[in-house]
């Protein structure tokens, strides 16, 4: 019993803690853009905010699935958080490891594309397409490169690939997964959907594509969603990468330095377009995530 | 006795369906389901039982015809048996007021029966006779709605044709060299068999039972058959019938062949199964990208199910426990939700009229429940966590991986994201998006529809929480033929490099989409509007303009689609072509002018003549 109180206790730090950096991460965001671009820019807590004021809102709903979809999706964010190791965190090691992620995964995703599927607009559904195609591009590189730390420390378990990390050295110093993990780095603009791969929303273009139809509570849910993304791309990044950390202070610290690089990515380029995308993602980070599984099967 | 029992209710029972339609339809009706619950139960009491009875002595020498029960074949009969049943009470309503029902009731019932008889078969005769059988039913049925579906099932049947020649070879070559078509003496003898001649047996029925399960690249049938085939009859093509030659593949291989023999065939990197392997990651590659091309629904979903008979070809001849199960478990998996998907499709169709992904949507609203049905098959497609598919994926890419073939592995899961667009287009496509105004009275539909599809999708999700259920039947079958036991629980595998425990997954997501349900309902109600409401930046759509499904993924398509041609059918296409120009030359001879007959005969007794007296033969 008491075993169950500290696990929940750790679920419940766990998806608080990485709500908190992913909400932190979006406001500095703002922050780091609107300086480079010379304006002042929104108080850092601008998102939560934001989250209060759209919860407080009036919305519009197109059907049951327009509801169920948005919360799948959450759903999907929040379970994987679980998944990923933060320092000596990780509520649910046991459960799959990194096939079970890569699977989670999909229903960030799928969710959103079935909730605005059913807001049968225009906008949305190309902005669907347009994700699924991206997400086929970035996956190519991607799962290259999750083979390739798989078959090098040979075990599914992210967190059995933390600890062989914390004993060799980061994978990312390591000589047969150093390939993949300029793949990776090159194709995390795609996963986090910064510039020049903001192709799904294209708020210019696209009305915010899946977004077009939410307003209100549906809007809060889709913020916050999009914190827990941010924080499960960089984490899944720095565990399998820069070697995760021993305490969460540790692992914030890193996850920001990768975040901090990939805003100035964000603030200097301009949108693809998915044919280019597409074409990008698949030549260099294929191509070098290719050669680096290889070598890995190669050096094994 | 009971095995002879079974087979008589199964072919006397379509017997008699096909003669009480005769007299009356609703009585073919019940007979028809009877029969096939019946069957059902009969098969669910044989469950650990193993027998074998001879059930007819015959005429030549070691040539007595047997019938045999294990787990392993009972998995597949159960399997059989539910499906089919599953798709003649779908059959009740979608058949219903169509031509010749009496002839199709027939023939669904006689390509069960057959497959029944083929997976109880204990010698390869009564095999290739009820292999024979379910061909030439199924031929029937897929050239059921005539027309273009006569070219598909003429298609289906010259290859497979070819195929049980092909089998028909290995089979007299074994009796030839063996004195006995009985699989388990077979079994014993094969066990000293040079390995070039161990070869030639997996080829020869390789070809037969590779084309009943369309591994590529003798796919070009399927496509065009599933297609074109009545949707009750595409569901159990599709959800059962290939799955005889994966069967086939099962028996070649780990009875027949055996384990050690198997995998000790060839070299290191060139070695038979390794081989096998690859042919299965390009059966899942190619055909999963080019249904994402396709603007039939049924086309799409027949192309979808070459790339998930990759997925079995590679666990089943990957050669390890894990992958073994993982394959074996996916046969019944794909069975579950590709069967459900043909029927969903099958209930569009009937009530709209149309299968063309470009000209249906929004049916959500329309038909609801078939629209759940089909999200969770399509997860189960997917392989979404907590549907079945799911595990048996997940096993499957866990032995690739640490046996050390993460190429074997990258291929399939990229499959998985092929699986991912063309399952979200035919989702989108078919039930969110506008809905159509010709389509604004379409009622649900039927229950006896309904029905089917519910149980299937209950399955998805039970065995996708629970997976131990089948788990655990498949490790007694994988330990019968020699592979190491898996720590099965009813929750999932347990093992030291990676443990799957889908119960703790399933609470995280039920606690979780719970606690958010909550958080949503708590906040403030939503209005709910209209689909023609809709945000379009200031200006007026007409309304027949603001549906996006046609060429859905366009961008993907101009990249992809050059490299996508099925240069294989083109090749299969060009023979026949080429054979057929070559038969109208040779027709010439027939001119049908009795002069010409006349001078032939002439001309061959002038050369008779000749013959004799230069060499005087005879």
């Amino acid at each position: 019993m008491e075993l169950m109180v500290i696990m929940i206790f750790k679920i419940i730090l766990m998806i608080f803690l990485a709500f908190i950096i992913g909400i932190f991460f979006l406001g500095l965001a703002r922050k780091i853009i609107a300086r480079i671009q010379w304006r002042y820019g929104p108080p850092i807590t601008q998102p939560i905010i934001d989250i209060i004021k759209l919860f407080n809102q009036g919305s519009m709903s197109h059907g049951v699935l327009f509801n169920f979809g948005i919360i799948l999706s959450l759903t999907g964010s929040i379970v994987l958080t679980l998944f990923l190791p933060m320092g000596k965190m990780c509520p649910l090691s046991s459960s799959g490891g990194l096939l079970v992620i890569i699977y989670i995964m999909l229903l960030i995703p799928l969710g959103m594309a079935l909730s605005s599927g059913e807001a049968a607009n225009p906008n949305a559904s190309i902005g669907i397409s347009r994700k699924f195609i991206l997400a086929l591009g970035y996956e190519v590189p991607l799962l290259l490169i999750f083979l390739a730390v798989m078959t090098h420390y040979d075990t599914i378990s992210i967190v059995k690939i933390v600890k062989i990390q914390s004993n060799t050295g980061w994978s990312l110093t390591s000589l047969p997964l150093l390939l993949s993990g300029i793949a990776y780095i090159l194709i995390l603009p795609a996963i986090l959907g910064v510039r020049p791969f903001d192709i799904v929303k294209a708020p210019q273009e696209i009305s915010s594509g899946p977004m077009v139809e939410y307003g209100g509570k549906f809007l809060a849910l889709a913020t916050i969603q999009h914190a827990f993304n941010e924080f499960i791309a960089l984490s899944l990044f720095v565990n399998l990468f820069l070697g995760g950390a021993g305490n969460p202070g540790y692992f914030f610290l890193k996850m920001l330095v990768v975040f901090f690089i990939y805003q100035l990515v964000n603030a200097v380029f301009l949108r693809f377009r998915i044919e280019q995308a597409l074409k990008y993602l698949w030549k260099w980070p294929t191509l070098l995530a290719l050669a680096g599984l290889i070598i890995v099967v190669i050096t094994n | 006795m009971i095995l002879e029992t079974l087979l008589i209710i199964a072919f006397g029972g379509a017997l008699i369906t096909y003669l009480l339609g005769k007299i009356s339809k609703k009585t073919r009706n019940i007979s028809a389901v009877v029969v096939l619950l019946a069957l059902v139960v009969i098969i669910t009491f044989l469950y650990n039982i193993s027998s074998k009875e001879i059930f007819y002595i015959g005429f030549l020498k070691n040539l007595s015809l047997v019938l045999r029960i294990n787990t392993f074949s009972w998995l597949f009969a159960i399997t059989i048996s539910v499906v089919s049943a599953l798709s003649i009470i779908f059959s009740l309503s979608y058949i219903k007021g169509k031509e010749r029902t009496n002839f199709y009731y027939l023939m669904m019932m006689l390509v069960d029966a057959s497959m029944i008889g083929i997976v109880l078969a204990g010698d390869f005769v009564t095999f290739y006779i009820f292999w024979e059988i379910m061909s030439w039913s199924a031929f029937l049925l897929i050239s059921y709605n005539r027309g273009a579906a006569l070219a598909a099932g003429m298609k289906y049947i010259i290859m497979s044709v070819i195929g049980s020649m092909a089998m028909l070879i290995g089979i007299l070559s074994l009796y030839a060299n063996y004195g006995t078509l009985n699989i388990s003496e077979l079994s014993a003898f094969m066990t000293s068999a040079s390995s070039v001649y161990i070869l030639f047996i997996l080829i020869t029925f390789g070809i037969g039972f590779g084309v009943k399960s369309a591994i590529i690249p003798l796919h070009a049938w399927l496509p065009d058959a599933h297609s074109q085939a009545p949707s009750p009859f595409s569901a159990v093509l599709s959800g059962i019938l290939i799955k005889m030659g994966i069967y086939g593949f099962i028996l070649i291989f780990y009875v027949i062949v055996g384990l050690k023999n198997f995998l000790v065939l060839g070299s290191n990197w060139s070695s038979f199964h390794y081989i096998l392997c690859w042919v299965g990651v390009i059966t899942i590659v190619i055909p999963s990208f080019i249904a994402i091309l396709q603007d039939d629904a049924k086309r799409l979903l027949a192309w979808s199910s070459i790339g998930q008979i990759g997925y079995i070809i590679l666990g089943i001849s990957f050669g390890t426990s894990l992958g073994f199960a993982g394959g074996t478990f996916h046969i019944i998996n794909h069975a579950i939700f590709k069967a459900l998907l043909f029927l969903a499709v099958g209930a569009v169709e009937y009530r709209t009229g149309t299968r063309d992904l470009n000209s249906l949507g929004g049916l959500i609203k329309k038909m609801p429940i078939t629209f759940l049905v089909v999200l969770i098959g399509a997860f189960g497609l997917i392989g979404v966590p907590l549907t079945n598919g799911f595990v048996s994926k997940w096993m499957i890419y866990k032995t690739l991986i640490l046996e050390g073939h993460p190429f074997l592995a990258f291929f399939a899961l990229l499959g998985t994201w092929a699986a991912i667009l063309y399952t979200y287009k035919f989702i989108h496509n078919i039930f969110l998006g506008q809905l159509q105004e010709k389509h604004e009275n379409i009622k649900r539909a039927p229950f006896s529809m309904q029905l089917p599809m519910i149980i299937l999708a209950f399955a998805i999700i039970l065995f996708g929480i629970l997976p131990g259920i089948p788990l655990k039947i498949i490790n007694t079958i994988g330990t019968s033929f020699g592979f190491e036991s898996l720590n099965v629980n009813i929750w999932g595998i347990a093992s030291d490099t990676g443990t799957l425990n889908t119960v703790n997954i399933f609470m995280a997501i039920l606690v979780i989409g719970v606690i958010l349900w909550l958080i949503f309902k708590a906040a403030r109600k939503s209005v709910k509007i209209n689909q023609y409401d809709n945000y379009a930046a200031g200006f007026s759509i007409p309304k027949e303009k603001y549906n996006y499904t046609v060429n859905f993924y366009n961008p993907l398509y101009r990249i992809i689609t050059p490299y996508l041609k099925d240069f294989i059918d083109d090749f299969y296409m060009w023979i026949s072509r080429e054979i057929k120009k070559m038969s109208v030359s040779v027709r010439r001879i027939y001119s049908g002018d009795i002069g010409y007959y006349i001078m032939y005969i002439m001309l061959f007794l002038a050369l008779l003549i000749f013959v004799q007296i230069k060499w005087n033969l005879w």
